[in-house]
């Protein structure tokens, strides 16, 4: 048994690992920064650099050596201007012609790079550019940590371009110095044509290949931190801790008064199974699961709230504002329940012992109650503990029309202000949950039904 | 001797032939399956009025706004009963005049002055594409991986099944909204948000049935003839689990369309266009000011198409494979 539980465990593992995946693919690769985001595009690179140090956002993705950094921060290729190199002197922009792809020209003699600030010290850098330079040409970068003046006879560094006539690409490893002094880097093009870059891009070592934004996001889900939501300025720890009580409250009542009322029904069809009540309550239940659940929620909120003035129409203050959000929430799942556990005590009637019993005399409702109903429990308790995840994310569309501040009303408020990082959480809370049901499901499974095998 | 000739008769029927004879006794599908074929009727006449506009360049006119007929509800007595120069208008007349109106607008207006039943078909176009489209995305990712899974086993398997049961472990509704959300509002966002998501009950009742299947001795005779790998799984096996995917094609076309209601409320799906969703959205604010005909469009045309896909589902399925039949004898 304990080896069986390890290894479902075991089992488990992969899948947080996954929807952590899935989740954190689908909102940081494909979103844009966060940072330029939240505090918008009139703030200095370097707050933008900080932002993202703070929250990991300046590592590479998911696996890799290097990542872009804001200190050279320019569109990587000079498509539509010069970027940072439009103030320094000399350098012409030469728009896309033809074949030849935008770039810039660089004259000769010496040219500080434009940085928008100097980078972290002692942290590996490197240049990689997309250049042309006429075999006659001598080209290099030159860049010395320590002093603003670079002195010919202690440069610290010199990295020769080599001359190509066709457009190449080189990458120019450096290190920054030890203090987080200026970094002087300047350009020197020293005879014959001048320097062609077609795009330029300074990159930032990590530490290790794995030191990436999705060990980051791992590490700090760890540790507890769910991160912080920008929109209600808030940690979404304590969001979800204050949402989740009015969830329960909601979802705890209707799956349990659903579940009671749809067995009660899907009984009644089994007892008379094949005759005109079972097909109409077939049908009936067909016919509820075809309503559209926003169908349910608008018309009834209207008709029984607004119209004839039943319950309160929107609001969280007491029990009473909650009684036909969780009426409708009963009505909107019954259809599917009904069905579902209908199909559960038939299957159950075809066995052999309930023909044995009905052989032996026993009568209808005694097989029904007694021996039917206590053996699809089992099925009925496997539905049950998968269900119970779900509850936690609350019902999104009750609360949001009914103004319970739970978690689907914080999920929905989350989407439409486009705050990423709180649905990333309700999203991976719900997985968590529902996978650890599972296994628990699983291993009751295993302790009361001695036909599981537990290989 | 009759019962020979229809025991013969019965060997010799293909097991679409049989379903199609079992489905047609079936009264309720039958009734269903017509109710099918005219919304298909409405959604492919709802493209060519689209597409006519589109190729003009004019605006349709379920767009077309007119402030002088907001809010006509569907009745004859729409006109006020007034009294002009003296004389009472009559009855007839009034009839009259409410016919000509309710036969320019069979179901009122909305509060734009766009007519409902024109906005209602061209919502039939936008579900219909919906649950198309995002067939066409699950069908294909949940056979293949399906069959992959449950042919190959092993590895392949394992790797199959981590990714059906990672992406069932995530809550469903949230993950559509986020995908959607993520790709951007508009239909692409619908389509792939539901497509990528429908797919893993699919995936999980093919590879269980091609398991099933692949124990048979057919397929084991298929092996012996040296038959591909790809032979085996698409032209063997798969033919006889298609069925499943036929029933679930029923099953998963309602289900894409209530998502696309529900993401066009929202504000994330259809833009511009007359969805359901959007009607329903537009609707909810003027049902508190008693103008009840829009919704009740939207909400009956919703609920005809997901019953009759409902209730014909059910009946493929008894249709198709007789042992899964709910109440077998």
């Amino acid at each position: 048994m304990g080896r069986y539980i390890i290894r479902r465990i075991g089992q488990m593992i992969p899948i947080v690992f996954g929807v952590m995946l899935i989740t954190f693919i689908l909102f940081n690769m494909v979103g844009g920064s966060p940072a330029l985001a939240i505090l918008g595009r009139h703030v200095s690179p370097q707050a933008l650099e900080e932002f993202d140090e703070v929250r990991g956002f300046n590592k590479p993705l998911i696996f890799g050596w290097w990542s872009g950094t804001r200190a050279y921060d320019a569109e990587t290729d000079f498509e539509r201007h010069a970027g940072p190199w439009r103030a320094v002197e000399d350098v012409e922009h030469q728009e896309a012609e033809d074949r030849e792809p935008a770039h810039i020209r660089v004259p000769e003699g010496e040219h500080a790079i434009p940085l928008e600030f100097s980078p972290r010290a002692e942290t590996g850098f490197r240049w990689v550019i997309e250049y042309r330079l006429a075999p006659d040409g001598s080209a290099a970068l030159l860049y010395d940590a320590e002093s603003d003046e670079i002195d010919d006879e202690r440069v610290e560094q010199r990295e020769e371009l080599a001359p190509s006539a066709r457009w190449t690409r080189a990458r120019i490893p450096f290190e920054s110095g030890e203090t987080p002094g200026e970094l002087n880097m300047r350009l020197v093009v020293e005879e014959g044509a001048p320097l062609e870059i077609r795009a330029m891009e300074m990159q930032r070592r990590a530490n290790h290949p794995l030191d990436s934004q999705f060990t980051f996001y791992i590490f700090q889900t760890f540790k507890g931190d769910l991160g912080y939501s920008e929109s209600a300025n808030q940690p979404i720890a304590r969001m979800i801790r204050e949402g989740i009580g009015p969830s329960l409250m909601l979802t705890v009542p209707i799956f349990l008064i659903g579940l009671i009322v749809s067995i009660s029904v899907a009984l009644l069809c089994a007892f008379y199974r094949n005759t005109w009540i079972d097909r109409m309550l077939v049908v009936i239940a067909v016919a509820l699961m075809s309503i559209n659940y926003l169908v349910w929620i608008v018309v009834g909120q209207y008709l029984a709230a607004y119209r004839w003035g039943w319950f309160p129409v929107w609001g969280f203050e007491s029990w009473i504002y909650l009684i036909l959000p969780i009426s409708i929430g009963v009505l909107s799942g019954l259809g599917i329940d009904v069905r579902f556990y209908r199909t559960v005590m038939l299957d159950e009637m075809y066995k052999e012992y309930v023909r044995t019993a009905f052989a032996k005399g026993v009568g209808k409702r005694t097989v029904l109650f007694k021996h039917v109903l206590k053996n699809a429990m089992i099925t009925v308790a496997t539905n049950v503990v998968i269900a119970i995840p779900f509850l936690y994310t609350g019902s999104l569309l009750l609360e949001s029309f009914f103004g319970i501040p739970g978690l689907g009303y914080m999920a929905i408020n989350a989407i439409m202000s486009s705050d990423v990082d709180v649905i990333r959480a309700i999203v991976l809370i719900g997985a968590i949950l529902f996978v650890v049901a599972n296994l628990l499901t699983d291993i009751c499974y295993a302790l009361v039904d001695p036909r599981v095998q537990l290989k | 001797m009759t019962t020979q000739m229809d025991n013969m008769e019965q060997s010799a029927r293909t097991l679409w032939s049989d379903a199609w004879r079992r489905l047609r006794r079936n009264r309720l599908a039958m009734i269903c399956l017509w109710v099918v074929i005219f919304y298909t009727a409405l959604a492919a006449y709802g493209e060519v009025v689209y597409r006519w506009h589109q190729w003009k360049d004019i605006t349709p006119s379920y767009q077309q706004t007119d402030l002088d007929k907001q809010y006509l509800p569907p009745s004859l007595f729409r006109q006020p009963f007034t009294v002009e120069s003296g004389a009472e208008v009559g009855v007839m007349e009034r009839m009259s005049s409410g016919l000509r109106e309710l036969a320019r607008h069979p179901l009122g207006t909305d509060g734009l002055g766009r007519d409902v039943m024109q906005r209602l078909i061209q919502g039939t176009r936008i579900a219909y594409m919906v649950g198309i489209v995002v067939s066409l995305i699950a069908i294909p990712i949940g056979v293949v991986l399906g069959c992959l899974a449950g042919y190959f086993r092993g590895r392949v398997d394992d790797v199959i099944v981590w990714l059906y049961s990672t992406f069932a472990a995530i809550p469903g509704l949230l993950f559509i909204l986020a995908i959607a959300m993520v790709v951007g509002r508009g239909l692409l966002g619908v389509y792939l948000g539901i497509g990528l998501t429908i797919w893993v009950g699919l995936c999980r009742l093919i590879r269980g049935e091609v398991i099933k299947h692949s124990e048979r001795p057919y397929v084991a005779a298929a092996h012996a003839l040296g038959l591909s790998h790809a032979r085996i799984i698409f032209r063997h096996i798969l033919p006889n689990v298609f069925h499943v995917v036929i029933v679930t094609f029923t099953l998963m076309f309602p289900a894409a369309i209530g998502t696309e209601v529900f993401l066009s409320f929202l504000g994330i799906g259809a833009q511009g266009e007359p969805s359901w969703g959007i009607m329903i959205s537009n609707a909810r604010l003027r049902l508190w000011h008693g103008v009840w005909w829009e919704m009740a469009a939207a909400t009956t045309a919703l609920f005809f198409i997901v019953l009759a896909f409902n209730l014909l589902g059910d009946a493929l399925r008894d249709a198709l494979d007789p042992r899964l039949r709910t109440g077998r004898q």
